[in-house]
């Protein structure tokens, strides 16, 4: 009976979680150290979601909702800058920074947000039957 | 048949769509009172679940509003479903008032 609000509230919490680490992308656009203050330039983040929610209540939840599986680090995704001045740059005056394209993460922030409205409408929708099924009990 | 999700159920359960006289109940199957308190239990049971689920959002212990959301609407369907099945025994039991002997 509540099998379609549990899958729903999976992919709520599923875009959420990917909001996230969007957020964290941005936010760390320019990191080049790591906690311990040596150069290590912030490398990209990817959510991966996978089918089926371990979380769920109910049996429906489990197998058909969806949950984050892996916050999966981008090997790689660096880009090179001409910064001769700055501290961590070579010998050439090329510095590797994070590879983060504002406009990129804008647009998955702003599908992750139109995904979670749609799992919130589908959430609605459910609700809305199962009143609608009282109704006629009553 | 094929079922990819597995939403199709076929259920061995007592037919809720019977046909002239009804199925006749089996000896020892819960009764209707047995199974409306069993019910009653259940709901309150999630209703608890709902109060215990604010709370903790309230008092940031917890901060899954999708979750609590879930708790609440669970708890206020099965309310509102106890609440119809109550309308109705309370509907036969005015008719049955009405009857004269």
């Amino acid at each position: 009976m509540y099998g379609s609000l549990d899958i729903s509230v999976g992919g709520m919490i599923a875009q959420r979680t990917r909001m996230q680490v969007i957020a964290a992308n941005i936010a760390n656009a320019n990191v080049l150290e790591d906690t311990e203050g040596n150069f290590s330039p912030y490398l990209r983040r990817a959510t991966m979601i996978e089918p089926g929610d371990p979380t769920a209540t109910t049996e429906q939840g489990r197998a058909l909702g969806v949950h984050v599986a892996d916050i999966r680090i981008v090997e790689g995704s660096l880009a090179r800058r001409y910064d001769p001045s700055h501290p961590y740059a070579d010998k050439d005056g090329y510095l590797m920074v994070p590879d983060i394209n504002p406009i990129v993460e804008q647009l998955n922030a702003m599908e992750a947000s139109r995904a979670y409205e749609a799992n919130v409408a589908a959430a609605e929708t459910a609700k809305t039957m199962m009143t609608s099924a009282l109704r006629l009990l009553a | 048949m094929t079922d990819p999700l597995g939403l199709i159920r076929t259920s061995t359960a007592s037919p809720t769509r019977s046909i002239a006289g009804g199925p006749r109940p089996e000896a020892g199957a819960p009764s209707f009172k047995d199974v409306l308190l069993q019910n009653i239990d259940e709901v309150n049971k999630l209703q608890q679940d709902a109060t215990k689920a604010v709370e903790d959002l309230t008092a940031g212990r917890r901060d899954d509003v999708e979750g609590v959301m879930l708790a609440t609407s669970k708890a206020d369907t099965a309310f509102k479903a106890l609440q119809a099945v109550r309308n109705r025994v309370m509907e036969a039991y005015d008719e049955i008032k009405q009857i004269r002997v």
